[in-house]
């Protein structure tokens, strides 16, 4: 791809390296996604790793092992945190579990006190358990995933939409152009988290349903961006040089055009995937989101404000919620001031 | 130009019977619609209790699911009933709600002192701290309080400002008991004499409207800055400079104006602000204003509401919009609209 060996994209890729503050966050995140696909690895009420009589067994991608093949008088999922406990014994076997050995959906009622449990180290609920006992660490992680897989679709699939029909736009101009011109207009005049709301109550959705409707609202920006784009590049000396040799109108498009306009895009991602959580999390939090039980943010911040007293469910995800959005802020303004270095300078 | 804000105008006609038609579609077309949730709940004995307000048990008869549909003007077509309510609209008649049995525009009329009291403090607040603080950011740009004020400006910018809206109420008015947990005024307000009320009435909207000001502080006082610093280096800066103007001098009399042109962009999206308010913060801090006003008919499908509030909120937008763009025409004299090339 020339767009890598270009001069003009290295010299950006080594000014968004030297602000350290924006490298660095990018590293984390991408670690801190890159684990998230792991979540189970790190949340979950199955072993990571069970060496029982000389025998390797790895419950979480593996199969589903029963109390019985650990030589107890059960034939369901063997509770691993309990077998734990009892192998202690056992100088052959012993388990390996998670940090934290609660999955999101896993109620863990301690007796003696009502949920929401409070955090503490003795009971391993870390950040503490949600309204239903259910563990807020694990429940934070599980949700971390949801919601950067979700603003990662929702970028993706706003963005082709947009290049695609931003691009036709600016390329073919005329009624086409006009036709969009017009939907657009009405598209980004409508009150967009109130109108996704509305749908939401009507028809309840999941997952892709969602993510269906939010694109289905949400693809304007970057269309009108993109149709900008393209008319500059279309005007300019170039395009008409290759016009002139003869060159189709596809290839002009994606040989000429796309590369020059598509690659200023970057600058625009790290606003989409913070817009992406935050709208999600708005949604979660309003009741008009992923249906429960699914882990999400939004879900963990209503069941905060109905239960002030209990100011660790908040207050986590207020914290992972912060260090997300700090993160992704530091990565944008690092990718602005690679494609637009400022000098600043003023006289007296 | 005024061709160009006439036909602007014009334009709003379609673009708000777009809208409006489009979310009118979404409430009728889909499965499920209002009446057949409404069915099914009431089946079901109503066990999502807080979701609607059926009165009767049971099940109704195909007679009273009729005379429903009629009520609701869900016997007619989609779009002959679109047509009937947008001529009911035309002449200021947004319809009854279904749940308070209430003329719509009298349920949101009674809204809008509150909205308009958040929306009107957080906009001269808003002008008030962030010019201030964008210039001196600017003409101090690397000193401590450049550096101090930019970790607050970034949070404020990193975070949607319900997240802050929560993080207030659960430190300061759950945890710390600083403040009350919501409403606009106290239970027994009547009560107070006028200097209570007047504390009272602040003591609520403080933590509110530090989330309303969070969302719109850091995105105006950074483009205060950054355009202030932008014409710091222009070339009359350098005239002003070498005619023998002292630097605060040039910045006042030169540089502060151009600076203001692109936050005066930014005036009319907060129109809509003014009197919609965010019904995000509204929820969170349970104000009665005109956002809660719509997240409640949302649940509670009160469409003729949801409907009312869009109408009035889309308008509200789109001459926000227009505004936005004769503020600039009027700041900088420069920007012709209309003229020349594209669209």
């Amino acid at each position: 791809m020339n767009v890598f060996k270009n001069p003009v994209a290295k010299k950006r890729w080594q000014r968004f390296r030297q602000s350290r503050r924006g490298y660095y966050s990018a590293w984390i995140l991408l670690v801190l996604t890159l684990c998230s696909f792991g979540a189970e690895m790190f949340a979950n009420n199955r072993a990571i790793l069970v060496v029982h009589h000389g025998q390797w067994h790895f419950p979480i991608y593996g199969d589903v092992l029963s109390g019985k093949d650990f030589g107890l008088d059960y034939s369901y999922e063997v509770n691993y945190r309990e077998l734990k406990a009892g192998l202690i014994e056992d100088p052959n076997s012993w388990i390996l579990m998670p940090p934290i050995p609660f999955s999101p959906l896993e109620t863990d009622l301690i007796a003696g006190d009502f949920p929401p449990h409070a955090p503490s180290v003795d009971t391993r609920h870390y950040l503490g358990t949600d309204t239903s006992g259910r563990d807020v660490a694990a429940r934070l992680i599980y949700g971390f995933r949801t919601a950067i897989i979700f603003s990662l679709l929702l970028l993706f699939f706003n963005y082709s939409v947009g290049v695609a029909i931003g691009c036709m736009m600016g390329f073919w101009g005329g009624a086409f152009d006009l036709f969009f011109q017009r939907i657009i207009e009405i598209w980004s005049n409508i009150p967009f988290l109130y109108v996704i709301m509305i749908v939401a109550s009507v028809i309840t959705p999941g997952f892709w349903t969602l993510l269906f409707i939010m694109a289905f609202f949400g693809w304007t920006s970057m269309t009108w961006y993109m149709r900008t784009a393209t008319y500059k590049e279309v005007a300019r000396d170039y395009v008409m040089a290759a016009r002139a040799l003869g060159a189709s109108g596809p290839r002009i498009v994606f040989r000429h055009i796309l590369p020059n306009s598509v690659s200023t895009l970057v600058t625009f991602v790290p606003f989409s995937v913070a817009s992406g959580i935050t709208s999600l999390t708005a949604l979660d939090y309003l009741g008009f989101g992923l249906p429960p039980p699914v882990s999400s943010w939004g879900e963990l911040l209503k069941q905060g404000t109905e239960n002030l007293e209990a100011l660790w469910l908040v207050g986590s995800v207020v914290s992972a919620m912060t260090v997300i959005l700090m993160l992704v802020a530091y990565i944008g303004e690092a990718i602005r001031d690679a494609y637009d270095p400022r000098k600043f300078s003023f006289y007296e | 130009m005024t061709g160009y804000f006439v036909r602007r105008f014009l334009l709003i006609i379609p673009t708000f019977i777009g809208i409006t038609l489009l979310v009118f579609a979404i409430t009728r077309v889909v499965p499920g619609g209002p009446i057949e949730r409404l069915m099914t709940q009431v089946q079901l004995g109503g066990e999502t209790g807080s979701l609607h307000r059926s009165q009767g048990g049971g099940t109704l008869s195909d007679e009273q699911m009729e005379e429903l549909k009629r009520y609701y003007g869900f016997d007619k077509p989609m779009l002959s009933s679109y047509v009937i309510w947008l001529k009911k609209v035309l002449q200021f008649d947004l319809g009854l709600s279904t749940r308070y049995q209430d003329p719509v525009w009298q349920i949101i009329k009674e809204r809008f002192p509150i909205s308009i009291f958040y929306g009107l403090s957080t906009l001269v607040l808003t002008y008030a701290v962030c010019i201030p603080l964008g210039l001196a950011k600017g003409m101090y740009h690397g000193s401590t309080l450049d550096s101090w004020s930019s970790a607050v400006v970034f949070l404020g910018y990193a975070l949607p400002s319900y997240v802050i809206g929560i993080a207030l109420i659960s430190l300061f008015a759950g945890y710390w008991d600083m403040f009350p947990l919501g409403g606009f005024i106290s239970d027994n307000y009547d009560e107070f004499s006028a200097w209570g009320k007047a504390k009272d009435i602040f003591s609520h909207a403080v933590l509110p409207l530090i989330a309303y000001l969070a969302g719109s502080f850091a995105v105006t006082t950074l483009m205060m800055k950054n355009s202030l610093m932008d014409n710091l280096s222009a070339d009359y800066m350098r005239t002003a400079a070498a005619k023998g103007l002292s630097r605060s001098e040039s910045v006042r009399k030169h540089a502060l104006r151009n600076s203001l042109i692109p936050v005066a962009t930014s005036f009319g999206s907060n129109i809509s602000l003014l009197l919609g308010g965010s019904f995000l913060i509204e929820t969170i801090f349970n104000i009665d204003g005109i956002g809660l006003l719509g997240y409640e008919a949302i649940i509670e499908r009160d469409y003729p509401i949801v409907m009312g509030i869009l109408v009035i909120s889309s308008l509200l937008y789109l001459l926000g919009n227009i505004l936005s763009d004769i503020c600039v025409a009027l700041v900088d004299p420069r920007i012709r609209f209309g003229g020349g090339h594209g669209a």
